[in-house]
Order: structure tokens, then sequence, then C-alpha cells
């Protein structure tokens, strides 16, 4: 028993070093006074101070959050009412049909759907810019979504809405007081999926950008040709922290709220 | 429900907070007004205090977009949909973007500071009389050596490549005209040539190479030679200029012969909305204060002759990326040989590839 604990450590502590290393290697050097990745040289925060004083660099990354927090907020109301409304289909064949269309978005390349919405935007006359960007992020969460929220509303017992109804219910009372609380989880992991692939998609967001907009992953995929500079690993330093942040309050606020839950479980 | 509703007015009031907050640093930084100029340039390819001061002097504000491949930026202002008011692409990809009516002619009337440029980068083939293009950075394809690896020896010559001292030494770019023009230079043919004999030549000729090849590779060159982990390289003297910033052990060298001199020129783009401004910065870029600035900076030949004469002398004076009139003189630009040679070239290339496994 304790031998095959020890064993299971280990393996954690490996998968944990590999999974970290790179980000543990990049956040070194971005306090590197050499300029190359190659040899530490010594202490500096001359890269974090190029960062902040590169206001250019600053407005991409507010960019960045404020198209993430838009289309992830957007999608996700979406994707729920989508979601209720594959539910709604009572025919077993054409709900497949539509969760197969659904699931077709979510494997398709995205260099397709990125070169699909720059043809569609230029031929319907939409400037690139914030609007495109905008709009092909959150038709590329809306899928993801709805995949998070579906299980949820299967999970759901018919018989929970069946009682409402008939305790006098209306289907708006259903909806707000029944079906959206049991789904919540559902619901907030889609927004953070959402989220999360706002932020780091490049492949769409590369052909859809124009006119001065820009987010962060084509900034530093740009960049690259010439090498890296270390601010890059300077601000990636900066966002790794921010969303450590972000990691360790929601577990807090998970924390509280689920404490008087269980306390009325009795357990 | 009540948590749903409190969670997602939040996240819309941080976004435009954030919003605000964009907007206001857009403003604050002048991007706001009509008077904008849009640049599409190849990332960390301009000295970034010469945008404030062109700023200052012309009153406009530049908005500065990056590209990586010649082949992103052309397929973005094909498709519109945006508005470049000057862009950079290499001489291939101008012929290329003639051709395909994507440029706009430029109005030598507005250029003054033209004058600063040396005659010998103006009216070349691929575009003639410089009707829709203006030089920026030029440079070579040579070869990238590490002396310490090779016992000291100090390559000259394309011919030195086929030495059995190099076994499994050798790295080379991904490009068919390339790999295909430094063949037909070691044998004293132009990289343009179409003759089928002397095409065969070279691929016969490059196929004894093949020993001495340890790959083909694409951008990573730059870091695999820094890394030394070969002696030799095949590859564009702008990257060898950021290779030896790296490893100064390593040296470049234009090879006898002769090689290939390509240039990244200033455009119009067809989408262009500000052409004044557009005009206005391509003068202000031929200054030949500000052209010795962005030199020093970015590191690559400028065609700026003017210029030359300002920077200091341990830059102008290195023949690796200035090279004497007598390696000049063998130098080519590539001629746009059509669809079918170029496809021909493709070719051969390939079957060198293949037979390298």
């Amino acid at each position: 028993m304790n031998k095959t604990l020890k064993w299971s450590n280990i393996y954690l502590v490996v998968v944990f070093a590999i999974l970290y290393a790179p980000i543990v290697y990049l956040m070194v050097y971005s306090f590197n006074s050499g300029g190359t990745m190659h040899s530490f040289e010594g202490f500096t925060l001359e890269w974090y101070s190029e960062v902040f004083s590169d206001t250019r660099l600053l407005i991409i990354v507010l960019n960045t959050f404020v198209i993430a927090l838009l289309s992830a907020a957007i999608s996700t109301i979406l994707g729920v009412i989508g979601a209720l409304a594959i539910r709604h289909v009572r025919r077993r064949h054409s709900r497949n049909a539509l969760m197969s269309f659904n699931n077709v978005l979510i494997v398709s390349p995205d260099v397709i759907i990125g070169a699909s919405f720059l043809i569609l935007f230029t031929m319907i006359g939409i400037r690139l810019g914030f609007t495109s960007v905008l709009l092909s992020h959150i038709a590329f969460s809306v899928p993801i979504v709805v995949l998070m929220v579906l299980p949820k509303l299967q999970e759901m017992s018919p018989s929970l809405i069946d009682a409402a109804r008939d305790l006098g219910a209306s289907s708006f009372d259903v909806l707000t007081k029944v079906v959206l609380p049991f789904i919540k989880p559902g619901i907030f992991a889609g927004f953070f999926m959402a989220l999360t692939y706002s932020l780091d998609d490049f492949a769409v967001t590369f052909f859809v950008t124009g006119n001065g907009f820009s987010t962060l992953s084509v900034e530093i995929y740009s960049r690259a040709r010439q090498g890296v500079s270390l601010s890059i690993n300077a601000l990636s330093t900066l966002l790794f922290l921010f969303t450590i942040v972000l990691v360790i309050g929601y577990y807090f606020i998970n924390r509280r709220n689920s404490r008087p839950a269980a306390k009325e479980g009795g357990r | 429900m009540k948590q749903l509703i409190r969670t997602f007015s939040i996240v819309f009031l941080v976004a435009f907070a954030l919003m605000y907050l964009t907007s206001y640093l857009n403003k604050s930084q002048g991007y706001s007004g009509g008077n904008t100029l849009t640049i599409y340039n190849w990332g960390d390819y301009i000295d970034p205090e010469l945008i404030e001061q062109f700023e200052e002097e012309s009153g406009m504000k530049v908005i500065y977009q990056t590209f990586d491949s010649n082949e992103a930026m052309m397929t973005k202002i094909a498709q519109g949909g945006t508005t470049f008011d000057v862009s950079v692409p290499s001489e291939y990809a101008i012929s290329k973007m003639k051709e395909e009516d994507l440029l706009l002619p430029i109005d030598h009337a507005k250029l003054p500071n033209l004058k600063h440029i040396d005659d010998r980068f103006l009216d070349l083939s691929f575009d003639p009389d410089n009707r829709y293009s203006i030089p920026y950075f030029w440079g070579t394809v040579g070869i990238v050596f590490n002396p310490e690896l090779l016992d000291g020896w100090q390559l000259t010559s394309w011919n030195d490549l086929w030495d059995p001292r190099l076994r499994n030494q050798i790295l080379l770019v991904d490009g068919a005209r390339e790999v295909m023009g430094f063949g037909l230079n070691s044998l004293h043919y132009s990289l343009n040539d179409t003759n089928e004999e002397h095409l065969q030549e070279a691929k016969r000729k490059l196929g004894e190479l093949t020993p001495n090849v340890k790959a083909i590779v694409g951008d990573e060159i730059k870091m695999l030679l820094a890394g030394e982990e070969a002696a030799v390289g095949v590859v564009w003297s702008g990257d060898a200029s950021e290779i030896m910033d790296e490893n100064d052990k390593l040296d470049y060298v234009v090879p006898e012969e002769g090689s290939n001199l390509w240039f990244d020129n200033m455009v119009i783009p067809k989408t262009a909305r500000n052409i004044d401004g557009a005009h206005a910065f391509i003068n202000f870029m031929l200054d030949p204060e500000h052209a010795a600035q962005n030199a020093e900076y970015v590191g690559y030949s400028t065609p700026n002759k003017d210029a030359l004469a300002l920077l200091p002398e341990e830059i102008s004076g290195d023949t690796r990326f200035y090279p004497e009139d007598a390696v000049t003189e063998k130098l080519e630009v590539y001629d746009n040989l059509g669809k079918r040679m170029l496809s021909h070239y493709n070719e051969l290339f390939l079957e060198f590839k293949m037979h390298k496994k």
C-alpha cells in the first residue's frame, strides 16, 4: 500500500514538472539582463518596464481581454439558448442531427474556419477589426458552450419540471427557478472554456484582424520572426500570475458556496 | 439565477470598462482622428523612434501592423477589408502583386529624397523604373560558417561546400530558387538560367552534395546555427546578421562565384486610403539620416548611398554586408521566370530533396 502511494507521488511530481518546466523557464528568463534565452547573465526588471512603456502592446493586451470577456459572455447566452432548443426537439433523429452539426464545428480545423470568415466578412463588407474578431470568436465558442450545457440538461430528471408545473409554476418560472439553477455548473464551465478558447486562439484571429486591431497571439507570432524579445517573457509572466490569481479566487468562491450545501446534505 | 445574472453583469461591466480604457489609451496616443497612416511591415523591421519622429513631423498618427511572410501579407491585401497605406514585400512578391493588380503606382515627384538611393538598386527587372516600389533594405544569399568547428577554415566560395571535410555539416534553407541558384552559381551559370542542360548539370552537381547536407530546414536554421548544431549554413544575409548577433563565433561570406541579391521594397497597396501620407512616409524613410538610423537599428543593408556615408565605419566597412564592387557585380536579382519555369525549378529541387534520403 505504502509502496504504490510512493510511486504515484513520483509520477505526479514528474507530470507536474513537465507541465510547469517551460513556464518556469520562461519566467526565469524574463529577469535576464542578457537579452537572449541562451544564458542567464544577471537580474533586471528592464523587460517589465519595457512592457509598461509600450502602449501599443498594452492596448493589444486590453483588446485581447475585451474580446475574450465579451465573446465568452455572449456565446454563453447564445449557447444556453441553443442547448435548451436542442433539448426541446422531440424527435430523436433530428436531435442527433443537430448535435452532430454542433460537433462538426468543434472538430473542424481553425484554419478553415478562419479562412471562411475572412471570405465571408470581405464579401458582405464588414471591415476587418474589432467587430470581425468578436463575431468570429462568438461563432467558434457557441458550440463549445452547447457541448458543456447539454449533458447537464440531459442529467436533469423530467419529473423535476413536472413537479414544478404541478405546483403552479409558469414556463418562465420553470426556466429561471428550476432549469437554469440546475445547469449552472455547465453554464460556468462553458463560459470559462469559451474564455480560454478566445484568449489563446491564433488561427482564426489571424485571418480576421486588421486596421490596427490585433490580439496578443497574432502580435507575438509576427514578432517571432526576429526572435521573441524578453519583454514578451515579462508579459507572459504577468498574464500567468494573473490567471493564477483568478483560479485561486474561483477556488475560494466555490468553497464558500459549497459549504452550506454540504451542511444541508447532512454529511 | 441571481448568481448567473450577477456574474454576467460583472463580466459585461469589466469588458466595457476595459473597452473604455483602451479607447482612452488610443485617444491619448492620438489614434482617434481621421488623419492616420497604416503601415504593414515585417515584425521589428523599423526603429520605433522613427515612427514617433514621423508622427511629430507630419502630424499624422501611425498604426503599425506586422506580418511574418510575404504570402500572409498578400492574402490580407488581396482580400481587401483592410486599409494598409504602406507595405514592405520582397522582390518576388512585388512582381506577383503587380501581376495581380494589387499595387498603386508611386508618384516620384512626391519623393525628392529618392535621389539618395544608389543607382545600382534602381530600375531592376522585378520593377522597371520603380513604378511601384522603392528600396527599403537589401541583402544577399551566402554562407554562414563556424571557423571554430572547422579548425579555422575560412570558406570563400560555393565550391567549398562540396569539400569532403564538411560531411554531414551543412544546413540549407528550404527554398528552390536559393538552392538551385547556388547550384548554378557554383558552375558559373546565372541563377536565372533557363537552359535545360545547365539546369540538369546543376541538379547532378547538387546530387553530389547530399553526403554533406545535414538537413534542409525552415526558419529554425537560425537557432540551429547559433546553437552550433552544424558548422555551415546557406542563408540570407538578414538571417546571417541575426545569427551572428546571437553567436559571435560565426562568420558570413558572399561566395566569389556570385549570388542572389534580394530586396524588401516599400509599396503602396491598392487598399491605401491615405496616399499622400504614404508618399510622405516613404520620403521620410528615404532621408539619409533616417535611413542610417533605421539601418543601425535593424541591422540589414541600406540601399541609401548617402545614409551609408553617415553610418559608422564598422557597419559600412563590413564587406560581409556591404560587399566590394567586384562581388556586387556578380550579384543577380531573381527574374520572374514565369510559372512553368518556376515549377520546373521546384521539381528539380524536390528531386534533390528526395535523393537526400
